[in-house]
């Protein structure tokens, strides 16, 4: 159980976050600037918030009100800093026993060769970091973190420092290692990806606040605002106007077409009419209606509307297309009003390289109303 | 020839550099790290004693440590005696080397990247153990640059030394106080010697010093 409440103030910057996370990994989330870092730096104990108060499974490790800020050394935090910051006078072997001063030799050498050779670092003992790959140096840093036995695992951009195909592989290991470890673990990161892969809980901040703190998946489905859609680089994030509504639907005039959307009963959200409302659709939840099937079934296909393919761009496994809707009037974004996503294989059979004129559908339960 | 001068200028040398050493380290490292009131101050009186005369520095040094100063007052009320010994020639040679030191040793403290010691924080060890096991170890080179440069500087003080330590044969007469006296005498031959004697151990210690700085961790 990890409980933050910090307040730190500078001339150009001011942290004000509050979040809670019960064990297991949080991501904090956010674009750079964001004080994801110096949150961080409060919970190992090597800033001093102005006010607030961090209390690590009981312990209180900060306490503005009684006075209690107890030193890094203290606090028995493993912290995997951006960049690693390996001891680069000392041998792998070294680093990993670092923390370990002042127990008896025998246990030192028993944890470190322990620590070693889950972490698959076995037989690189005797090498120093820039002797290392990039991969090796973050299991290095890892291990002289998880050494320690730590109560609380920092890490700071873990996978920053590395190549995309690599970062890929050991974000994979790096989530078995922490769910093998079972500690509890902070991890900060700017990639939405890598905070879903990694983390159970994902804390979303921008310029030094806490703008939704979520499970992953609610997040993902659900998220809070705008704001947190835009950081999440969501696409099609779009604004309409309220037509009506109600606890189960609201319906949206948008580009000259009426969209209808489930609202969210947990969320009862009920904007007047003609007020501005913000949504998004995900590019891979919009359907192209088949011309070889007869004419659209209303109960399959609602929210139909006309447009053609202005652009395209292929990702290797998907097709990104780029659709202008049949409607006068600037499109809603730039040049075109809809990203849409399609699978290779539907963009052969549907021989959208020859045919550019379609018709569209989309679910209601595919648009999602972010509430202001 | 009467080598007391050498054996003295190497005793005064390296009790000076030991000297510098132990003071000049804690006042590197706080330059290097701290942000406080009367830094700047602190960093002008450090380079003080390199810009001064050394002849002004001497006599401020001896109006303090003479028989009528303060210090040399309150040394006297315990037997001691500090001006016009050896001991007043270390303390000549420790102030006129002692920036040297400090300088080096603060450039190397600040290339140290200061996440390293807060790494070292994080995992358990004291701000002492997190000196000794990670910031001297990443600066030593500039460290033992600046020791080098101080030992040099201290081999070749001249006027503070004069001053506060005088020039008598057999006790206080440094390797450059007897050059001068060689000369004045027109003992060409000792003087030219004592001054090679002087030229080779420079040599030798600043050739020796940039073999070392080339080594890796």
């Amino acid at each position: 159980m990890v409980s933050v409440e910090i307040v730190k103030r500078y001339p150009a910057f001011a942290l004000d976050v509050r979040w809670e996370a019960q064990d297991g990994v949080v991501g904090l989330f956010g674009p750079s600037g964001a004080g994801k870092t110096l949150t961080l730096q409060c919970l190992a104990g090597l800033v001093t918030p102005d006010a607030g108060r961090i209390v690590v499974d009981g312990r209180v490790f900060f306490d503005a009100a009684t006075g209690v800020s107890l030193p890094p050394q203290a606090r028995r935090v493993g912290y995997v800093f951006q960049g690693y910051a390996l001891f680069p006078h000392l041998s792998v072997a070294e680093n990993v026993a670092f923390g370990l001063h002042g127990r008896p030799r025998a246990e030192r050498a028993r944890r470190t060769a322990e620590v070693l050779g889950r972490l698959g670092l076995a037989g690189l003992e005797r090498r120093r970091p820039h002797e290392l790959s990039g991969g090796q140096r973050q299991r290095v840093a890892l291990g002289r973190a998880l050494a320690i036995d730590p109560a609380l695992l920092l890490l700071d951009e873990p996978l920053s420092a590395l190549d995309a195909p690599l970062r890929r592989a050991l974000r994979d290991e790096l989530r078995e290692v922490l769910a093998a470890c079972g500690t509890a673990a902070v991890v900060v990161t700017h990639d939405f990806t890598e905070a879903y892969r990694l983390a159970d809980r994902i804390v979303v901040c921008e310029a030094g606040r806490v703008i939704q703190s979520a499970p992953r998946a609610e997040l993902l489905w659900r998220p809070a605002s705008e704001a947190v859609a835009r950081i999440m680089g969501v696409a099609n994030v779009l604004h309409g106007s309220v037509v009506k509504a109600t606890p189960e639907r609201i319906q949206i005039r948008w580009r000259g077409q009426t969209l209808e959307a489930v609202n969210s009963p947990t969320r009862s959200y009920l904007p007047p009419p003609e007020s501005p409302i913000a949504f998004f659709i995900r590019p891979e939840y919009v359907r192209l209606v088949r011309k070889d099937r007869g004419a659209p079934d209303p109960a399959h296909h609602m929210n139909v509307m006309r447009g053609r393919i202005v652009r395209e761009a292929d990702f290797g496994t998907v097709w990104s297309l780029r659709v202008r809707l049949d409607e006068a009037g600037p499109p809603a974004q730039g040049d075109f009003d809809l990203q849409v996503e399609v699978p290779h294989l539907v963009y052969e059979i549907l021989e959208l390289e020859r045919d550019r004129h379609w018709e569209l559908s989309i679910h209601r339960g595919s648009i999602h109303v972010l509430p202001s | 020839m009467d080598l007391f001068p050498l054996w003295l200028s190497l005793r005064v040398a390296l009790s000076a550099t030991a000297l510098t050493l132990v003071v000049g380290i804690p006042v590197a490292l706080l330059l290097a790290r701290a942000r406080f009131a009367g830094r700047g101050l602190l960093e002008a009186v450090v380079v003080l004693p390199l810009v001064l005369p050394p002849t002004v520095l001497g006599y401020y040094l001896l109006v303090v440590i003479g028989s009528r100063g303060p210090l040399g007052r309150a040394l006297a009320a315990v037997g001691l005696e500090l001006a016009f010994t050896w001991w007043a020639a270390v303390l000549a040679a420790s102030i006129g080397s002692v920036a040297l030191l400090i300088k080096s040793a603060q450039a190397g403290f600040e290339t140290v990247d200061r996440q390293l010691e807060q790494a070292a924080r994080t995992l358990g060890r004291s701000e002492w153990s997190v000196f000794w096991s990670v910031t001297l170890p990443l600066a030593w080179r500039a460290v033992l640059a600046g020791a080098v440069l101080a030992f040099c500087r201290a081999l070749g003080e001249f006027g503070i030394t004069l001053m506060v330590a005088g020039n008598i044969p057999g006790r206080t007469q440094t390797l450059p106080l007897a050059i001068y006296d060689r000369v004045q005498a027109a003992q060409m031959n000792e003087a030219n010697a004592l001054a090679l004697i002087a030229v080779g151990i420079v040599v030798v210690l600043v050739f020796g010093l940039s073999r070392v700085a080339r080594l890796r961790y």
